[in-house]
């Protein structure tokens, strides 16, 4: 075998397999060098799974409660190995999709933890490989904070609970963010008692604060929140914080641990060929260029921005630049999407970014109900469309969705902020009617 | 009462220009025959000289607009006259019966040349100010463009060339937001697609590579006092020929030497000539041109020009030579060079030298050549690797005269007088034999002068 390519991608994951397709198409002679399951954590241990998961426990609650249109079932069962089995379904048929779309590319795989021996070098499984053009995509991995007890049986983190043989009767999430919502909302609609533990005064920081308020408002039903709540330790199946009304303790059969997630950079020899890192992220411009000549980086491991799709977007800007076409990085309209029920999606600025950069903007919020398609379909359950444009320019500047399939909308406000459409230009756009989507429109012409 | 002044058609192919410098302020007086501005074709840099006499009321286009030709440029009058029912909003040449009824036609410097030319004013401008360039109409309908902008930067929103050329760029669209924010607009965006957003906009383009702009070097690299001089007219043209010259050309330069006896002894008879002949002011550099365009038509790949995929070989000689001017280089061409006498081919040398020193050089005199000559032999240079002037693929650089030590037969040692020929060809079109053989041959003629008299 002939170990010279163009284009070494460490890294199997979405920042890494999809530039490899994109790199193969090209013809550049590449290699993929992934230590698991190509894929990465989005395939395998994140997106994919948690959605089919997800899924399950979507049809369980429509099936048990849609009383209010008329459909009574009686004797509605959930089945978890048998959801667990679609589970591993869904995943290997994607798996071998990506599989299938790198050998019709070109695209050289191997299995194997890969070590930097210089930026044109890597070897794998005792071999050298070598190539002038290296994109490192190495991903991330839960973060486990030095808790006290943080490594007792009971601690899961989001790799583990997804093999989870049954449901848990009782599960403690300990952090708020879009991982432990997801868990949290999954589990409690499937009948576990459910207790969020977040740090922060808000879940969700991320979001913006009327989404995560309304998030919060909607899972009260089924799900405990002990906000501004530091974890002190775990002890066995007990967590023991402290809140602003002194310490507390919950217990809970599984404890999931999901404080968020660190870049993978460590342990490859990265640091010894001069690569840039700071706090344990590859350091990257625009163009996704790292500090040394030739190699790239994309995906988790820079810490940008930890989602599967800005990955993909970052893989394809690297080797964009590795064809020498222009390309850059941009942050500015990134969608962000908690698959929780009910759903919420967002992008672009917050009112709270708005607000902490001092940009003077303009907010016009409504009810979902004002779209004939969603009172058709969610009648009176809780959601809104939130629009925040610049006071001056009438800018699009973010777009804040709750209720609905509003993952499925949220693209379509991605691109008018990308393409900086104003108000009046947004007017012009045509819906689909009836469609939730029109949430959009309707918000728009408040203005 | 003032007067538009309009500007002249600088050559037949000439359909716009460029100002590079107005060398009178407005409240100067002008003389006839003075130089108002300075302006650039494609080809040459060209003053614009004054045919009345008055005072500069009106510069109607600033330095770097493209002024179509045939259209009034400036308002000449009486100091102190107002102009301003002259001055329409942002349309110098928006009403097209006065531009026929007042507008005086300037003359270049030439003014054989512009008499030729001037008669034929209005057409292009006068009748649709608000049309599109002819021009511009060509390179619209020769590359395809589908649909003409809405308006053009010309007067009165005429669309010219750089119109089409700007909406053939590709230009990468704006975004709404900075259609609204309004600004300079650089070519190349930050946003999707290289979209230009309101960010963008009044700012330089961002770099591809994302690295830093080069800016003046700092103080601490070029310690003392910097003076810096644009790039513009003669040295803009030069500098862009030569630099596509040595980037699109194989150049290889072969350096010989010719006995210079013949070439000295017959410029020494033609001085002594009586004067009556007219050959008194024949040089030893006419010789030269003289004898490599009688020996051109014998090498047809050396006569030629070089497109990529085509070679077009010429039947004539149009010889262009290097001059030095007080702007910078420029090469005129003397056409059908071979079929000239060696009086007539001296003259035409002396005509041309003399239009480009004073800039009073048509610009349809400086191009079309198929061979260049280039001597710097004045300066003593032994030898040197002249730059082809594309598309020709060869040039015939001249060197000094100097002193050989030869061995006589008797095996002593005797001067001869040599000259250097430094031929660079373009190995794209002309292998190194042949230009060899071109070069041998040129030097046998050059040393035997009746020989290239006879030819």
């Amino acid at each position: 075998m002939n170990n010279e390519f163009d284009l070494i991608i460490v890294g199997g994951g979405p920042g890494g397999y999809n530039a490899a397709e994109r790199a193969g198409h090209a013809g550049l002679k590449t290699l993929v060098v992934e230590k698991e399951v190509l894929g990465g954590v989005c395939l395998n241990r994140g997106c994919i799974p948690t959605k089919t998961l997800l899924a399950a426990a979507k049809h369980f609650h429509i099936a048990k409660d849609s009383a209010a249109f008329g459909v009574d079932a009686v004797d509605v069962t959930m089945d978890w190995s048998k959801a667990s089995k679609r589970k591993v379904k869904t995943v290997r048929a994607l798996v071998s999709g990506v599989k299938t779309k790198l050998k019709k590319n070109n695209v050289t795989v191997i299995q194997g933890e890969a070590s930097f021996i210089s930026a044109s070098v890597v070897e794998v499984n005792g071999e050298s490989y070598s190539a002038v053009k290296i994109l490192i995509a190495t991903g991330s991995k839960p973060f486990i904070p030095p808790i006290p007890g943080a490594d007792s049986p009971a601690v899961l983190t989001s790799r583990e609970i997804l093999e989870i043989d049954h449901i848990p009767e009782s599960l403690v999430v300990i952090g708020g963010g879009v991982i432990g919502l997801e868990f949290a909302s999954l589990f409690s609609t499937l009948g576990s008692k459910v207790t969020i533990i977040e740090m922060l005064p808000e879940i969700v920081p991320s979001l913006d604060t009327d989404v995560a308020a309304l998030l919060r408002q909607r899972l009260d039903k089924s799900v405990s929140f002990k906000l501004g709540a530091r974890v002190e330790k775990i002890d066995g199946n007990t967590v023991s914080f402290s809140d602003s009304e002194g310490p507390g303790s919950i217990s809970g059969e599984v404890i999931l641990m999901s404080v968020g997630r660190r870049p993978v950079t460590g342990g490859m020899g990265l640091e010894d060929i001069g690569l840039n890192i700071n706090r344990g992220a590859v350091v990257v411009d625009e163009h996704m260029r790292t500090n040394l000549p030739g190699v790239w980086a994309a995906g988790d491991c820079t810490g940008k921005s930890l989602l599967a799709h800005s990955a993909y977007r970052m893989g394809e800007v690297a080797v964009a630049g590795m064809l020498g076409k222009k390309d850059r990085m941009r942050y500015n309209a990134i969608p962000s999407v908690v698959y929780s029920l009910p759903e919420a999606a967002g992008v672009g600025l917050t009112e709270a970014d708005a607000a902490k950069s001092g940009r003077e903007v303009v907010v016009k919020k409504l009810p979902m109900q004002y779209s004939g398609r969603y009172l058709a379909e969610y009648g009176q359950e809780p959601g809104f469309g939130k629009i925040i444009v610049d006071a001056e320019s009438k800018v699009l500047l973010g777009v804040h969705l709750v209720g609905g399939l509003c993952s499925e909308i949220i693209w379509g406000a991605a691109a008018m902020i990308e393409a900086e459409f104003r108000v009046d230009d947004i007017k012009e756009v045509i819906f689909p009617h009836p469609t939730v989507s029109e949430i959009i429109r309707e918000t728009i012409w408040e203005f | 009462m003032a007067q538009e002044i309009v500007m002249p058609k600088l050559g037949n192919t000439v359909e716009s220009v460029i100002i590079v410098e107005w060398r009178k302020e407005v409240g100067d007086s002008i003389a006839v025959g003075e130089a108002i501005c300075e302006v650039e074709t494609d080809k040459a840099t060209v003053e614009v000289e004054a045919e009345i006499a008055g005072t500069l009321l009106a510069k109607l286009y600033d330095v770097d607009d493209d002024v179509p030709v045939l259209i009034p440029f400036a308002i000449v009058g009486e100091a102190g006259e107002d102009v301003s029912g002259m001055l329409t909003s942002d349309t110098p040449a928006s009403d097209a019966s006065r531009l026929q009824s007042e507008a005086v036609p300037v003359q270049k410097s030439v003014p054989a040349a512009a008499a030729s030319v001037v008669p034929d004013a209005p057409v292009s401008a006068g009748s649709s100010p608000t049309g599109i360039s002819p021009r511009a109409r060509n390179l619209a309908s020769s590359s395809g463009l589908q649909g003409l902008p809405a308006g053009g930067t010309g007067p009165g929103g005429r669309i010219i060339e750089r119109d089409i050329l700007s909406a053939l760029e590709g230009k990468a669209p704006l975004t709404p937001a900075a259609m609204a924010a309004g600004g300079t607009t650089p070519t190349q965006g930050s946003g999707i697609g290289g979209r230009v957003l309101a960010a963008d906009m009044g700012t330089a383009p961002v770099s591809a590579a994302g690295t830093a702009t080069v800016g003046d070097p700092s103080p601490a690299e070029f310690p003392g006092q910097v003076e810096s001089f644009p790039v513009k007219g003669v040295r803009k043209l030069v500098a862009q020929r030569m630099h596509d010259s040595l980037a699109e050309t194989a150049q290889l330069t072969l350096n010989a030497s010719t006995a210079a006896a013949s070439l000295l002894s017959w410029r020494a008879a033609y001085k002594a000539s009586p004067e009556v002949f007219g050959l008194t002011k024949v040089s030893i550099n006419d010789l030269i041109m003289f004898t490599v365009a009688r020996l051109l038509p014998r090498y047809p790949d050396m006569n030629a020009t070089f497109h990529g995929s085509e070679i077009k070989q010429y039947r004539h000689v149009h010889l262009g030579f290097a001059v030095d001017t007080p702007r910078g280089l420029m090469v005129p061409v003397i056409r059908f060079a071979d079929q000239l006498s060696l009086s007539r081919l001296s003259a035409e040398t002396r005509r041309l030298a003399g239009a480009c020193r004073d800039g009073s050089i048509n610009p349809d005199e400086l191009s079309g050549g198929t061979f260049t000559i280039t001597n710097l032999g004045s300066f003593g240079i032994e030898s040197f690797t002249p730059v082809i002037n594309t598309p020709e693929v060869a040039i015939l650089g001249v060197n000094t005269i100097y002193n050989y030590p030869i061995e006589t037969p008797e095996g002593g040692i005797t001067i001869e007088k040599r000259m250097g020929l430094s031929l660079t060809i373009d190995h794209q079109a002309v292998d190194g034999a042949p230009g060899a053989r071109f070069l041998k041959d040129l030097s046998t003629l050059l040393g035997n002068i009746e020989l290239a008299a006879a030819l």
